[in-house]
């Protein structure tokens, strides 16, 4: 046991050494920010970023909740997890005036609903959930949540593998807000949501560009930054803002809790929030960029782009998406997985 | 006639092996990102390979950690497999069974449950985290593979090695040493492979400043695969063609 | 001796820090309650093995068995044959190593791959319509055949090295003396090489078996919303559901279930 303890104490040893410089543990969704821009913030800070990343907040969630939160110094929830993570303590509140960036924001992200004063979080990039089509194969294109339901689109549907998205879309077709919390609305929503099973092919996260562009699921739900991407690469591909409303997300950059490197973590976010790298951040991944010097930034065809950027008239459909209290969210849950054990 | 079919089937299964792999390799040599269709020829995504910082540490990683656990936990099964053999009392063959249970939980279990262990011993998520994961699960395997060859042998070779004067040492050396070369290098073979394409267990206990190459590709196939994987997967493809040459060197010797 | 049981002592303690403790650890969640903030709080309760019965949760197992047990016979199939011919041929460790580099590389990309093989405009159906033998692409992927694809092409070699090993010990001059004895081809496979090569089998089948019951990622990336497993279940209550004393309790069922195969397996090897 004893060479045990001293082999695993030389391993540690030599582990951190190599790490003597400046380090920070970032904990990033998917491909978001580009890897360009992590090493330019690399060369311009001498800081070196150890990045992971993630598939699904509810992953890092979890991963956060069960490890002793100092294994990453900056994750990236969305709007409804910043909520569930500072109720867990998982966040560390911020000191504005480390992030001088931070005035580079629109107005319009700094009183968010879900962290009034972006205690706790910094808005990046936002976006929507909709209906995608491909214009080829699908003839009469759908406008509403609830003509999914057709039975047109048997076995054709791509839904993403997200319970408050999926049922969201349900209980907008009934009329309900994607955020209530009645326990009635939610049972109906589910009825709705197992009418609809007949019609689901899939559900998916992830490879969505590559589904869409070589067709291998011609309608259904995904976020607008995925159906912006596969229309890159293939024209057919079609994104609507369903009339009966639509969510609307906000992935913000936050520090944990308990960060081993907190100046480092400050020394990221605020490097983020520069127009040009949000620019570059907008310009690329299709993603709606919350940083207005950045936004002017932008080439034409992304700015203008209403995948994108929907005009003010569809902007006021939308809902931005909240954390609806553990009990409800739970509620969601249960109804979730009974879903998915019907195929 | 016999070995004709023999070989038509042998044939037909490596070309079944190999032909994603194929697929893989012209890939890699394809012009465009995202589709799967020939835009032509292009060795960019070698150079991109090559200069991705990223990739390459994570593949280093992955191989020191592949080696490290496969080393580990052979030769702890295969000593643990010889006293066995040797010796069957009926307590051994207890932890024999318990071990085997190894395999039966999931990876996922294994990963959740030794998250929160790590979390209550307060070991950090590193290195160290990853090779306990990866011997753990790794160790069953090797006792399988091992076990399935010793017993086709018989154990009194030993104890008339013994009887005839041969120290402890020198009888397992000369005599099981060599019966089980080929048990002990597909045990090897095998946690190695178990464990430098593991993704599910080292999810969740690796940490942040030890990147393996499973985490790294998976978190860069949600984007979709671009060739530059593929090429990568050629290359990895290309190194392992080494250790057969290896082998072959090694088999002429004997003869 | 000292020697030994040094290893079997470090066998002892690594199996019991870093596999009995972390299971202990799983058993008692198993029946406690879930807990928003905590994930896990106190009143015991044996609700969450109760829910395992119920014909939802039932349906997913039986899937999962059966899926896995149709991939464990096909790779039975296909090894089995393999490794005879394997073991007769003179460069029998080359062929073998052969069959392990494919698998060193990535097996995520190797999916893929397969992925990219059974698409609507993939390699397959674009082969199969350019030689006309059928005129509208196959919906093969993100179906239960594409599942098992997936399983079969990623565990085949976990069948092939038990049964490999166990048949490389074989002494083939019995199979010579039977024949001599005059008993034909079909009698010496059945009464002769097929039970000695048991262990072999045996071996193969728990390592298939198995893994196909719990990878995730196969049917997650080949697998459509009718392909969801045990192993998805088990990623979800854990993951999404942040349900650690379900996703326990699942975990526990599923354990059980494959211990009673074994078990099977096992006993009725013995018996013969």
């Amino acid at each position: 046991m004893n060479t045990l303890r001293l082999a695993s104490a030389i391993l540690l040893m030599g582990s951190s050494l190599g790490f003597c410089g400046k380090v920070v543990n970032v904990y990033l969704w998917g491909d978001d920010i580009p890897k360009k821009i992590i090493h330019r913030f690399e060369r311009e800070s001498g800081v070196t970023v150890h990045l992971s990343s993630y598939d699904s907040s509810e992953t890092m969630y979890t991963k956060l909740s069960a490890s002793s939160n100092n294994t990453y110094d900056v994750v990236m929830p969305s709007g409804n997890y910043v909520q569930r993570m500072q109720r867990r303590g998982l966040l560390a509140k911020m000191d504005h005036r480390r992030l001088p960036n931070l005035k580079n924001l629109d107005a319009m992200f700094l009183h968010t609903n879900y962290d009034p004063g972006n205690q706790y979080s910094i808005p990046l990039t936002w976006g929507s959930s909709g209906i995608f089509y491909n214009e080829t194969q699908i003839h009469h294109a759908p406008t509403k949540w609830t003509q999914l339901w057709r039975k047109a689109y048997t076995r054709r549907l791509l839904l993403l593998d997200d319970a408050r998205e999926i049922f969201s879309m349900a209980m907008m077709g009934l009329g309900y807000s994607p955020n209530d919390t009645n326990p009635a609305h939610i049972d109906k929503a589910y009825k709705q949501l197992q009418k609809l099973i007949p019609n689901i092919k899939l559900f998916a996260n992830d490879g969505l560009q590559a589904m869409l562009i070589d067709g291998d699921a011609n309608i259904g739900v995904v976020w607008n930054s995925d159906a912006y991407k596969a229309h890159t690469e293939n024209s057919a591909i079609r994104y609507i803002y369903p009339k009966e409303g639509f969510i609307i997300w906000i992935d913000n950059l936050a520090i944990t809790s308990n960060a081993p490197h907190v100046k480092e973590a400050y020394e990221f976010i605020n490097f983020m929030l520069k127009p040009s790298i949000s620019a570059e951040i907008g310009a690329t991944r299709g993603l709606a960029i919350t940083n207005k010097r950045g936004k002017a930034l932008l080439p034409p065809s992304v700015r203008n782009n209403i995948t994108i950027y929907p005009t003010k008239k569809t902007l006021k459909r939308g809902h931005f998406q909240q954390d609806v209290g553990e009990e409800t969210n739970t509620l969601y849950m249960n109804y979730w997985q009974a879903l998915k054990l019907q195929f | 006639m016999k070995s004709k079919i023999q070989r038509l089937y042998l044939f037909i299964i490596y070309f079944l092996l190999y032909f994603p792999i194929l697929i893989l390799v012209i890939f890699s040599v394809n012009k465009t990102k995202y589709s799967l269709v020939w835009h032509g020829f292009s060795s960019q995504w070698y150079q991109v390979l090559l200069n991705d910082v990223e990739i390459w540490s994570a593949f280093f990683n992955s191989a020191v950690l592949g080696i490290t656990a496969s080393c580990i936990a052979t030769g702890l099964g295969l000593l643990g497999c010889m006293h066995l053999f040797i010796h069957p009392h009926k307590k051994f063959r207890s932890l024999r069974n318990l071990l085997l249970l190894l395999i039966i939980i999931p990876d996922i279990v294994l990963g959740i449950s030794l998250l929160v262990f790590f979390n209550v011993t307060n070991l950090p998520l590193g290195f160290v985290s990853l090779l306990i994961a990866h011997i753990t699960f790794c160790l069953p395997f090797v006792i399988l593979t091992i076990e399935s060859r010793l017993q086709t042998l018989d154990p009194n070779l030993y104890f008339c090695a013994l009887d005839l004067g041969a120290s402890q040492m020198a009888a397992l050396s000369k005599i099981f040493l060599p019966l089980l070369w080929p048990a002990i290098l597909s045990a090897a073979l095998l946690s190695f492979t178990i464990s430098f394409d593991d993704v599910v267990t080292s999810y969740f206990v690796s940490g942040s400043d030890f990147s393996i190459l499973p985490l790294t590709i998976y978190s860069l196939v949600r984007s979709g695969v671009t060739p530059e994987l593929n090429a990568l997967c050629t290359i990895t493809l290309i190194i392992s063609i080494i250790p057969i040459l290896i082998v072959h060197k090694l088999t002429r010797k004997k003869t | 001796m000292k020697n030994k049981s040094l290893s079997i002592k470090l066998l002892y303690t690594w199996f019991l820090c870093f596999a009995f403790i972390p299971l202990l650890l799983i058993v008692v969640t198993s029946f406690l309650s879930k807990d928003a903030v905590h994930l896990v709080k106190l009143p015991f309760t044996l609700n969450n093995y109760a829910v395992l019965f119920t014909p939802l949760f039932m349906k997913i197992f039986i899937r999962s068995l059966l899926i896995s047990t149709i991939t464990t016979l096909v790779c039975l199939l296909l090894a089995y044959p393999f490794s005879y011919i394997l073991i007769k041929s003179k460069i029998k460790t080359h062929l073998l190593l052969m069959i392990m580099i494919p698998f060193w590389t990535s097996s995520l990309v190797r999916t893929y791959a397969l992925l990219s093989l059974l698409k609507g405009n993939g390699i397959l159906n674009t082969l199969l319509i350019k030689i006309h033998f059928i005129t509208n692409p196959l919906n093969l992927l993100y179906t239960n055949f594409a599942v098992i694809s997936g399983l079969v092409y990623s565990l085949f070699p976990f069948m092939v090295l038990p049964i490999f090993n166990n048949m490389e010990r074989f002494d083939f001059k019995i199979m010579e003396a039977a024949r001599d004895l005059g008993a034909g081809p079909l009698d010496i496979f059945f009464r002769v090489f097929l039970p000695n090569t048991k262990k072999g089998i045996i071996s193969g089948c728990i390592l298939v078996f198995l893994p196909a019951m719990t990878l995730f990622y196969i049917p997650n990336i080949l697998g459509g919303a009718r392909s969801f497993m045990i192993g998805n279940l088990i990623q979800s209550e854990f993951l999404e559901m942040s349900d650690w004393p379900q996703g326990s309790a699942t975990s526990i069922g599923l354990i059980l279930i494959v211990l009673i195969f074994v078990y099977f397996v096992r006993f009725r090897g013995k018996k013969q």
